[in-house]
């Protein structure tokens, strides 16, 4: 069952005139009313700061907002949830909490050539204070990381950072095999699972990763809240890195003592409202049949793609069964923007550009791609009213 | 402004359907001296934009000179009007010249600089050429 349109009000507006069809939910996904009720609700009943006042509006502030973090570890089966403001706070926590911490001069941090920018970034900050050596695992041509490549980097390697599914390929990586692999050589593993979470209800504990990061609006809550989960054995080697209020036990001029819980990587006033939210829409996604959905998904996603291919465009990705619904694609006689523009003339929101994956588009040998992705309120309907439109533009302007 | 470009942004404010736009918009990339992707360098691109777009800039007897040339259609077309507007004229026009009257084309969907297709981008390019 695809969820109702009319529980998501903004698809009900126009767009230049024209119906939104919004095909950008790789960059954010769009809200349900009932976490745009939730989060004004919060405002409007009960704001107040979390954790310290005995007044009734503070205790129901609190209440409310640690169930996010129970329901949370329940959805993802996680010992400890971090608040973050998403997954790039995420990763960049765990560079400094944990990394800091744990990684020597000489380390091998191992990375992908499909990670997006936030899980390359901070690792190359951190490189830079710690003089920690970065690899990174290539891309075959058929949009897989390359094992046999990954086998043969894990010499001195503490931490490997891969992409649950890529933002730009929709490949969904085998991270069962790089669990297991860089577990058998005592290395720790990284999981940016921002594109996954959307559309699978990920076992955190039985993936055997000791961290996974994640962003709330790719998954139907709103933005400026994400998590990093990690496992009981990480979370008691990671160091604070941002001190404050909230996060501390007792403060004294001569020094500090720290939460025992997860409020210790949580200094200063929390994202209340957003995690308000972000519960209601991990709430409504429980009533949704992700893997019926997801299955769906990739067929249109299948099917828009074999079509854009039948027009001349070049595809990057696959559409495997555990792939997202991200169609990356180009044509030769169409610059991207171009056909970003006039397709939101017509209604449609696709993305183009780089995806924050630069060395991903170098690998590919392209600047940029147009991307068309899916998500649950998305209907077959519309992937066919896309590739009309794009004909259209290809018969104008190609 | 100059007569041309009034006309063209006269005739931008007429048409309503948004598709239009871009069929006229798409036409003036004709307007533009085309700088060849020979000539194109460094010191030629525009940063800023998701196409590559190259522009040259200088002064001919007291008039400012523009070409330019871009793979994406848009802006192109972008191009040929800042061309419209800047090209043949005198420096001191041009100095007065402000980026504002792109918006009466209704092309933009955000005011924010660093999403206007760079458009201000090559105007500023055009500015520094003129030693503002």
């Amino acid at each position: 069952m695809v969820v109702p349109r009319t529980d998501f009000p903004i698809l009900n507006r126009e767009i230049h005139g024209k119906k939104l069809v919004y095909l950008d939910n790789a960059a954010t996904t769009q809200k349900p009313k009932v976490v745009i009720d939730a989060m004004n609700n919060y405002y409007e009943n009960y704001n107040s700061n979390v954790h310290r006042a005995v007044h009734l509006m503070a205790g129901e502030a609190t209440d409310s907002y640690e169930s996010c973090r129970t329901t949370l570890k329940n959805w993802f089966n996680a010992e400890r949830a971090i608040f973050t403001s998403g997954t790039t706070e995420a990763i960049n926590l765990a560079a400094h909490a944990w990394g800091k911490e744990n990684l020597r001069s000489g380390d091998v941090v191992l990375m992908t050539e499909m990670e997006h920018h936030s899980d390359i970034v901070p690792w190359q900050l951190l490189a830079d204070d710690l003089d920690i050596e970065l690899r990174y695992i290539p891309v075959k041509e058929d949009f897989t990381l390359d094992l046999e490549a990954f086998d043969a980097s894990l010499d001195g390697v503490k931490l490997v950072c891969i992409v649950h599914t890529s933002n730009v390929l929709g490949v969904r990586n085998p991270i069962e095999y790089v669990i297991e692999k860089s577990h058998s050589i005592g290395a720790k593993v990284l999981i940016d699972a921002a594109q996954g979470v959307p559309h699978k209800q990920i076992d955190f504990e039985k993936s055997g990763a000791d961290f996974m990061a994640m962003s709330a609006h790719k998954m139907m809550g709103p933005t400026g809240i994400g998590a990093l989960l990690v496992t009981e054995e990480i979370f008691q080697s990671m160091r604070p890195f941002m001190g404050g209020g909230d996060m501390i036990q007792t403060v004294t001029l001569k020094g500090s003592t720290y939460q025992d819980n997860e409020h210790k990587f949580e200094a200063g006033t929390p994202k209340i409202a957003e995690a308000i939210g972000w519960k209601a829409a991990l709430d409504y996604m429980a009533n949704i049949d992700l893997e019926a959905e997801h299955s769906r998904l990739v067929e249109i996603a299948k099917w828009t793609s074999s079509q854009l291919e039948d027009l001349g465009a070049t595809i990057y990705g696959r559409y495997s069964e555990q792939d997202a619904a991200v169609v990356s694609f180009l044509f030769d006689n169409l610059h991207p923007e171009d056909l970003a523009h006039y397709l939101d003339a017509m209604g449609f929101a696709i993305r183009t550009g780089h995806h924050c994956a630069q060395p991903l588009l170098e690998r590919l040998g392209v600047k940029g791609t147009a991307r068309a992705s899916f998500y649950l309120y998305n209907t077959m309907e519309e992937a066919v009213e896309f590739i009309e439109a794009v004909k259209y533009v290809l018969e104008k302007f190609g | 402004m100059n007569e041309a470009l009034e006309e063209i942004l006269d005739e931008f404010e007429e048409i309503e359907d948004r598709m239009e736009k871009f069929e006229f918009l798409h036409d003036l990339s004709d307007e533009l001296n085309q700088l060849p992707t020979e000539e194109w360098t460094d010191s030629t691109r525009i940063d800023g934009c998701q196409s590559e777009a190259h522009v040259k800039v200088w002064i001919d007897s007291g008039l400012v000179q523009f070409r330019g040339g871009a793979d994406a259609s848009i802006v192109a077309g972008l191009m040929g009007i800042i061309s419209i507007a800047v090209h043949g004229q005198t420096v001191e026009y041009v100095r007065a010249l402000q980026p504002e009257f792109l918006a009466r084309t209704g092309l933009l969907n955000s005011l924010t600089p660093s999403r206007s297709n760079g458009f201000r981008n090559i105007f500023s390019r055009v500015k520094i050429a003129i030693g503002e």
